[in-house]
């Protein structure tokens, strides 16, 4: 013989799933963040997307500028079709060099040029591209995206 | 040398299907002999894994650069340390890794239960066959450690200097015996339904196993969050990344589990609820690996795409079927005669500590998914950031830190409200007391207000309980009051390790609170003998300072530190610059006191006017999250040792048992 749920467990458990419900529907409206690569990135510009987004692309090289005495760069970003200049105005990370895969996150500014709150370049080490043959990379080449890159630098 | 480790594994392979075959068929026909040769054949499976492990390993050590994955990975001159983590550095290193852990487990749980658990034990063995044959499928096609290069190069590409790091090096091993513990559990969870046999020996029998993953994950998550802090140098230890989350998520659902289990032990209920948690922990430890390789979620441990993804992707979706479909199947049998007395009782807490956990855990692998969802959906990626993990996780923290401090205190059953408040008196008074004197100091943030009361009052609680406990023990058995203490912990291992536990998990809380809600930060550059401050602190910059080492040269500023005037020594921030070529590494220097972190990252320096730029964090009450964090563990391990009423109740079903079947 079963006997029936307590009703006030019922009620405590619906009104969890409202607060999950609401909480989420908050969180997720202030954070979602289009991911696109650079050249969908320069397509959509004219739509209106909204403020933030996130761009996919690798460092042109030889674009990194900086100003000595100043935190941060402004460098080039493509995905190998179209080009994207970007400034950011915090330290970078150790990963960010010529060639290596970024991720920037803000917004384009009036003069074209992206301005990055947040860069993630690409973590050294674990797991290689589908792209590469080999993950070994001989020292005489050195173009590619960063990664187990070693010498000529 | 190579082609033997190829071989090994291709053999393994032929073993590991075999033991499938065997134990299933085994379990069919009730056939003794085919079961001891399922035995058998993981204990062979092992020692296959195991060569070719040690193959690996003895051809990075004698640097056989011929090998892809060597060249990959190591080079001549990487510390002996190193070499040995290199066997995980890579994809397929790492899946070998897996792979070996997981046939590690399978022997052990197969030797131990050679007298025990027979009934369960065939499908145990078949349930483990399949998840390693899965791997082996993958380490023998798809990612083989053993490939060779078309020639032979002279050195190796070498470690990744950040990652020379001991915490890096035994953060994924750690992780590891974490994830693939889980099938520990699920193993016996699939035997248990598929061979009807539902009561709690399954759970039971896997309960130290349990705990010691959930442990393993634990450390793993706090190990890279520790690296991230010391060695990536952006001043923080989280960032709701996806493959952090994917560790996250089952350690969150395995959380549950250890609680809800209690449940099912005492009153019976809860069954199909377990289960699922099981099963589900399985899958996200699957689910987790799979997002750390495949690529599929940007991160920055992941960017692009690797080809093993739909092969994973075959392997979840069968264990989903096969798991769900059992569990459907046996649905009638689990439906339990009872239910919750009451809302007010210890059951409802477990309950809504389990809700609350499994919630968050589906808050965040929401979030984390998201992108595939919506790219499915709508055709764009769409990521989540750290504002949602943040928002949704925060309250519910909040809440399962006041269950914390209700649930040991509050009845079985059906709680009397005036009892439980009595109960609660001194625990209330503290956070009571800890919120004005907050207030006092001037604290205004409500957020911290609110948190560090919480902690508070569930740290009161949980001291309580010790005290409580020996009170009652002494009255009881006349023991004096140190040796009531003694052994009312020894006989209650798991309890008052949990609530060792629960203490660890206070701190980090706390930890957490003050290094977020409380952190500053100032860039300063600065010429030498000028000063710039943060906090308390002065900092003056003497000089730059250089250090030669044979891998690297060091280049960074030392400053002079002084707390509110008392100088407390210097800092030397700086960076790498290493001779093998790689690219430089930040270094930054950290003044630890247990009120806060002084924190500096050189970010650069100008030759011709002598000056350098450096950022400060100060954090306070960081390093509580490692202290609590050592405790938490310090908990886990006393709550798995051997229990004097444990081994009676084991004693008691076995001789039940023998009794059975003598009858």
């Amino acid at each position: 013989m079963t006997r029936p749920v307590p009703k006030k467990i019922i009620i405590t458990i619906s009104l969890l799933a409202a607060g999950f419900a609401v909480l989420f529907g908050v969180g997720l409206r202030g954070s979602l963040v289009y991911y696109l690569t650079v050249s969908e990135f320069l397509e959509r510009r004219a739509e209106d997307l909204g403020d933030n987004f996130r761009v996919n692309g690798n460092v042109l090289e030889g674009s990194i500028e900086r100003t000595p005495g100043a935190i941060g760069a402004r460098f080039i970003a493509t995905d190998g079709a179209h080009r994207l200049p970007v400034v950011y105005a915090k330290e970078t990370p150790d990963t960010f060099v010529d060639g290596s895969e970024i991720v920037v996150e803000g917004q384009l500014g009036p003069d074209g040029v992206f301005v990055a709150h947040t860069l993630m370049a690409k973590c050294p080490s674990k797991y290689e591209a589908q792209n590469r043959e080999s993950d070994y990379k001989a020292p005489a080449t050195s173009a590619g995206p960063a990664g187990q890159d070693p010498a000529s630098r | 040398m190579p082609d033997f480790g190829s071989f090994c594994l291709l053999l393994a392979l032929a073993t590991g299907g075999w033991a499938v075959v065997a134990s299933y068929n085994g379990w069919r026909t009730a056939s003794g002999t085919l079961i001891r040769s399922a035995e058998r054949a993981i204990y062979a499976t092992w020692g296959l894994v195991a060569l070719a492990v040690v193959t690996l390993e003895y051809c990075i050590f004698t640097d056989r650069f011929d090998l892809e994955y060597v060249a990959s990975y190591s080079n001549r001159t990487l510390d002996a340390r190193y070499k040995f983590a290199a066997l995980w550095a890579g994809q397929s290193g790492s899946i070998l890794f897996w792979l070996f852990i997981l046939v590690c487990y399978a022997a052990i749980v197969v030797v131990l239960n050679r007298r025990r658990n027979r009934p369960l034990m065939p499908l145990v063995i078949t349930t483990f066959g399949v998840v390693a044959i899965f791997f082996l499928l993958l380490v023998n096609f798809m990612s083989r450690p053993f490939v060779s290069l078309a020639f032979t190069p002279a050195d190796g590409n070498g470690m990744n200097p950040q990652l020379q790091n001991p915490f890096m090096a035994i953060h994924p091993p750690c992780l590891y015996l974490g994830y693939v513990g889980l099938t520990v559990p699920f193993a016996f969870a699939m035997a248990a339904l598929a061979t009807g046999r539902l009561n709690d020996t399954w759970f039971r029998t896997t309960r130290r196993f349990t705990i010691l993953s959930w442990f393993f994950l634990g450390t793993g998550i706090v190990l890279g969050g520790w690296w991230a802090y010391v060695e990536l140098g952006w001043g923080g230890y989280w960032a709701w990344d996806p493959v952090e989350n994917a560790s996250l998520i089952p350690w969150l659902t395995c959380t549950a589990f250890l609680h809800s289990v209690m449940i099912e032990e005492r009153k019976k209920m809860l069954r199909v609820w377990n289960l699922s948690l099981v099963i589900m922990s399985f899958l996200l430890s699957i689910l987790g690996t799979f997002i750390t390789r495949s690529g599929i979620i940007s991160s920055v441990h992941s960017f692009t795409k690797s080809d093993i993804g739909p092969l994973f992707a075959g392997f979840l979706g069968l264990c989903i079927v096969v798991s769900v479909g059992l569990l459907l199947h046996r649905l009638p049998e689990l439906r339990s005669q009872n239910r919750l007395d009451s809302f007010v009782s210890r059951e409802s807490t477990f309950l809504f500590n389990n809700l609350l956990l499994v919630g968050a855990a589906f808050a965040i692998l929401w979030g984390t998914l998201f992108p595939i969802l919506s790219e499915a959906v709508r055709g764009v990626k769409i990521t989540v950031g750290a504002p949602f993990f943040n928002e949704v996780t925060v309250p519910i923290t909040l809440a399962l830190v006041t269950l914390c401090g209700i649930c040991p205190v509050i009845a079985w059953r059906r709680a009397t409200p005036n009892k439980l408040l009595n109960k609660l008196m001194i625990p209330l008074a503290g956070m009571i007391l800890t919120t004005v004197g907050l207030l006092a100091a001037g604290m205004r943030n409500i957020f911290a207000l609110v948190s560090l009361s919480l902690t508070m009052f569930v740290v009161v609680t949980t001291i309580m309980e010790f005290v409580w406990g020996t009170r009652a023990r002494r009255t009881a058995t006349g023991e004096a009051t140190g040796r009531a203490f003694l052994s009312l912990v020894d006989r209650n291992k798991r309890r008052y390790g949990g609530f060792i536990v629960h203490l660890g998990v206070m701190l980090i809380i706390i930890g957490i609170v003050g290094s977020t809600a409380f952190r500053q930060e100032i860039v300063a550059t600065v010429a030498r003998g000028e000063s710039f401050s943060i906090g308390r602190y002065t900092l003056r910059f003497e000089d730059m300072e250089r250090r030669d080492l044979p891998n690297f040269e060091f280049q960074g500023a030392r400053l002079a530190v002084f707390d509110g005037g008392r100088p407390v020594g210097s800092l030397v921030p700086g960076q790498n610059f290493y001779r093998a070529g790689q690219d430089p590494s930040t270094e930054v220097d950290i003044h630890h006191t247990l009120r806060e972190d002084l924190y500096l990252i050189m970010i650069g320096f100008e030759p011709q006017q002598g000056r350098a730029t450096v950022k400060a964090y100060l954090n306070p009450l960081l390093n509580w999250i490692w202290i609590g964090s050592a405790i938490t563990i310090l908990g886990a391990w006393y709550a798995m040792l051997p229990d004097l009423r444990d081994r009676k109740r084991q004693a008691d079903s076995r001789l039940r048992e023998l009794e059975r079947h003598a009858a």
